[in-house]
């Protein structure tokens, strides 16, 4: 078991916190660059028995 | 005069409601604002296909860049020989779409594949959505199989991060998966694409596989860190796939509109300067005849 995983990470949360700290290790003129693709927008919402579980609630049918 | 704006009724009917065609003038002021109408939504349709042919090149060359991480995946479920265990069929399938339409039918040839499994078995299925326009049109009927809905998909192009998220909110949710797959559409050329799943398995199934010692030095914490991995570039790669599909298809659907719209101006101008030269003359006739009278 590695260490990160007994801290309750699954491999993804590890390789993104380490691919979050490499972009901010690299030199400025190639940080610009790198630091486009760390950008993120998607959103989430859970559903439970076809409703959706938070609000701004998606109009139903 | 009825009579003769009636013989005209077909091809104004085509356009204009019957209700709005009186007289000549009326008809003729209808006819031209509804000519300015068309006229902007071409304008429209045509700027939207100079975006997304900006948007597909970007797309494509990514994809490129992309299709490896995919294909790499893809392979060591080949090659393991996964099968699924049959007596616990608990699915997940992953409907790879956007927020976005006006692309043809790049959603719905998606949201097709996964209800026709949906209709044999909607039991032991759950469906995680991928973008609005799958979960707009899966809510209708399956609303019960949906446990998670991604949204704001589409705007940007996607990135390895969206992946990683999307795989973690997966992960989380709670739902023990045997197998599963994602549905997305794969780019073949700017003008076609086909929608197609790529496996997934869960840590289970994978450690039975026949033909995994054909892989070296392997334990379960390996398996389960690839795994994750591999989902996660599973569907990067597919949202790279989708999101250039997308592109290309909202590229020809806006074409084709502008070239429907260019037909349907030229109809709308002819029927326009037809009914402008019949109240011309009517009007000549009118001065004509009264002149005639005194």
């Amino acid at each position: 078991m590695t260490a990160w995983r007994a801290a309750g990470l699954n491999y993804i949360n590890y390789s993104t916190i380490a691919a979050r700290l490499l972009r901010q290790a690299l030199k400025p003129d190639f940080k610009v660059e790198a630091m486009k693709r760390e950008a993120s927008q998607i959103k989430f919402t859970p559903w439970i028995d076809g409703k959706s579980q938070k609000l701004p609630k998606p109009k139903s049918s | 005069m009825i009579g003769r704006f009636g013989a005209m009724a077909p091809l104004v009917a085509q356009n204009l409601q019957q209700s709005q065609q009186q007289r000549g003038m009326a008809t003729l002021k209808h006819i031209s604002m509804r000519l300015k109408s068309v006229k902007n939504i071409q304008k429209i349709t045509q700027s939207m296909k100079m975006v997304s042919a900006a948007k597909y090149t970007r797309a494509e060359r990514d994809l490129k860049q992309a299709r490896p991480i995919g294909e790499g995946s893809k392979l060591f479920y080949e090659k393991a020989e996964i099968e699924s265990p049959v007596e616990k069929p608990k699915k997940l399938i992953i409907a790879v779409t956007s927020d976005r339409g006006l692309c043809g039918a790049v959603h719905t040839s998606i949201v097709r594949q996964i209800r026709g499994e949906l209709s044999n078995d909607a039991d032991n299925i759950k469906v995680v959505c991928v973008g609005d326009k799958s979960r707009a049109i899966l809510q209708r009927l399956y609303s019960k199989n949906i446990i998670l809905v991604a949204n704001e998909v589409g705007r940007l192009p996607p990135t390895f991060n969206d992946a990683s998220k999307l795989t973690a909110a997966i992960l989380n949710c709670g739902y023990e998966f045997t197998s599963g797959k994602i549905v997305y559409n794969r780019f073949k050329s700017v003008v076609s694409y086909s929608t197609q799943e790529m496996p997934l398995f869960s840590l289970e199934s994978v450690q039975a596989a026949p033909k995994l010692s054909v892989y070296d030095s392997l334990d379960a914490d390996v398996i389960q860190s690839y795994l994750e991995f591999s989902l996660a570039s599973l569907l990067f790669y597919a949202m790279k796939e989708g999101a250039c599909s997308e592109q290309s298809s909202r590229m020809t659907a806006m074409d084709n509109a502008s070239k429907n719209a260019e037909e349907m101006i030229g109809k709308l101008t002819l029927t326009f300067n037809r009914t402008r030269q019949a109240v011309i003359t009517r009007e000549l006739i009118e001065i004509i005849s009264g002149a005639s009278a005194l």
